[in-house]
């Protein structure tokens, strides 16, 4: 068996046997990681199992050929930025690093034989798994918003076509048309998210369309940042932005997509342009596996973001539950590091390290005005939650020459996550 | 086709042996969590200010003072609060071995 000869090999491509010839392949340098994403969470994990684990055979699957990031993807909506600017390759983790990048769409994972299918008909056995899928969205969640509506009404909430086909929306909008976003309740992928978007739509509105205006229609009372949010738009744009929360009849409840009509209990609205950011789980890939609870998300164990359902499969990024760390994608690479470090001391036969993570959400709301929340994390009673004292949001009431330092490490931050991630 | 799949564990038991020296310790989690803004190494890119350029007694420095508010900042007071000095010292030490 340990013969096995490049021929039994390519005959064995295509059958679930051929992850006994990849696990025969990890025998002679090391254990083998699979990593299921190559997003924020899974490029991450495998740039740093490779970091923590010189010796591992890393392979990375996407089923995209590159990634396009959702941060930044709303300076694309506003205008600011081209499509290529958020778009990233997995070049460098193939080359510089020795990873094996696979482009395939990973269909079936079996945790009791530990292999991994893909839709190109190729199987992969592993040691430890990671997944990091990021979201997917709840098609007809929301009553008549299924993927074709989507096509009408765009949720750019995965960037790529659908950042586009919004932002192109806009364009072709008139002046003095009306923008309305469809914002849902907790939890979903980037809770600044959708306010930073009406920001920097507004401000693509005041600067081209003047005579235009965004509703936000909510599904919430109250949202991140929301008193920050607050104060900027009314420097900013006071006549422009108007937020509409569950209470005073915002939630929407229902669309018309062909007819254009977002309806909510009690109102019917013909919008311009409708961005519907509908609600959200972990990515179709771990329910499937039997990852995610009843809430739609993966439970995993806050020290080393191992599954509690599966052993040896760890779930990080938006589709875990992680405590008090929002879905972002700096959670996502600082709960990669977690996890990679704790497969690193698996593997050596160590103890995993004490969890420790960080997150960041910066928001723009306009290309000179930034903002932020902060937050430090670590175990406290079996749960992840911020240290007390550490973190928090930026200063309320702060100057044009503070707000403008964070927009510039917004884009610092940008550019330094994505040399961390892919670089 | 079975006889493949059972013989992994074995196989895996060869490779712990042989497993590279690099060790993940607390250190490295705990420091590697700043490289989302500072970039791998602390080496950060546009705005951020890269820090493995200074000494690490610069920069133990720097950090004790931000996380008592003698230094200005507009995050990294927030941030350093998560950590007692000695974790600080740490960090800096890890990021210039
Ligand atoms: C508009 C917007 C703005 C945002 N801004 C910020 C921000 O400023 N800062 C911040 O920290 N976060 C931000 N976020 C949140 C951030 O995008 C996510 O939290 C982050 O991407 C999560 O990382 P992940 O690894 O879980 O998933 P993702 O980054 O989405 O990666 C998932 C990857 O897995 C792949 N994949 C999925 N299923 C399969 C499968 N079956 N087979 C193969 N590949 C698969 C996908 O192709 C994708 O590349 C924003 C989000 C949005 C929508
Ligand atoms: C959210 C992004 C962010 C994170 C996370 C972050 N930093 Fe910073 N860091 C900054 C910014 C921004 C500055 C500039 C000072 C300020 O405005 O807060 C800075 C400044 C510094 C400096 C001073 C560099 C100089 O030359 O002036 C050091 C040292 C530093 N950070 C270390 C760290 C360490 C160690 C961590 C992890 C515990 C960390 N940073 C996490 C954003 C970040």
């Amino acid at each position: 068996m340990m013969k096995l000869s490049r021929r039994t090999f390519t005959g064995l491509v295509g059958f679930a046997g051929a992850a006994s010839a990849f696990g025969l392949s990890a025998c002679a340098t090391g254990p083998k990681v699979v990593v299921v994403g190559g997003g924020f969470g899974g490029a991450t994990a495998a740039k740093y199992v490779k970091r923590y684990l010189p010796g591992a055979n890393v392979v990375l699957i996407d089923a995209a050929k590159t990634h396009f990031t959702c941060p930044f993807s709303n300076t694309v909506i506003g205008g600011m930025n081209s499509m290529a600017f958020i778009e990233r390759s997995f070049d460098a983790l193939a080359n510089k690093y020795g990873i094996t990048v696979v482009t395939d769409m990973v269909t079936a994972i079996d945790p009791v034989t530990k292999v991994v299918k893909t839709k190109g008909g190729i199987s992969f056995g592993y040691d430890k798994l990671v997944v990091s899928p990021g979201v997917d969205l709840k098609w007809g969640a929301l009553e008549g918003y299924d993927e074709a509506a989507a096509e009408l009404m765009p949720h750019a909430w995965k960037a790529g076509p659908q950042t586009a086909l919004l932002r192109k929306q806009l364009e072709a909008m008139p002046n003095g048309g009306t923008v309305m976003i469809s914002a849902p309740g907790n939890p979903f992928r980037c809770p600044p998210g959708p306010y930073e978007r009406a920001s920097l739509i507004a401000y693509y509105l005041k600067t081209q369309k003047p005579k235009s205006k965004l509703i936000i229609l909510d599904a919430k009372d109250a949202f991140a940042k929301d008193k920050l949010f607050k104060e900027g738009w009314e420097k900013m744009y006071d006549n422009i932005i108007e937020w509409v929360p569950a209470a005073k009849n915002g939630k929407v409840v229902k669309v018309d997509a062909k007819a254009g009509v977002l309806e909510t209990d009690f109102d019917k609205f013909k919008p311009a342009v409708a961005n519907v950011i509908p609600p959200q789980s972990a990515g179709a890939i771990a329910l499937s596996t039997g990852l995610a609870d009843k809430s739609g998300f993966c439970p995993v164990d806050p020290n080393t973001f191992e599954s509690t359902l599966h052993k040896d499969i760890f779930v990080i990024g938006d589709a875990c539950t992680a405590g008090e760390m929002p879905k972002s994608g700096y959670s996502a690479s600082s709960q990669a590091k977690v996890a990679a470090g704790a497969i690193a001391a698996m593997v050596m036969g160590d103890k995993p390290a004490a969890m420790s993570a960080i997150n960041t959400c910066y928001s723009l709301l306009a290309p000179d005005y930034g903002i932020s929340v902060s937050g430090v994390y670590s175990v406290q009673d079996g749960k992840i939650a911020n240290i007390k004292g550490a973190g928090g949001v930026s200063p309320s009431g702060a100057n044009y020459q503070f707000r403008k330092k964070e927009a510039d490490f917004a884009g610092g931050w940008y550019a330094s996550i994505c040399q961390d991630t892919w670089g | 086709m079975k006889s493949y799949l059972v013989a992994i564990p074995v196989c895996l038991g060869l490779a712990l042996v042989a497993a590279p020296a690099a060790r993940a310790g607390s250190a490295n989690v705990m420091a590697d969590s700043c490289a989302g803004c500072h970039g791998t190494g602390g080496q950060s890119l546009g705005a951020m200010p890269a820090f493995n350029t200074k000494s690490a007694d610069e920069l133990k420095k720097m950090l004790r003072d931000y996380r008592s508010g003698a230094r200005e900042a507009t995050i990294m007071d927030r941030i350093t609060k998560g950590y007692s000095e000695a974790q600080l010292d740490a960090i800096v030490d890890y990021y210039k071995k």
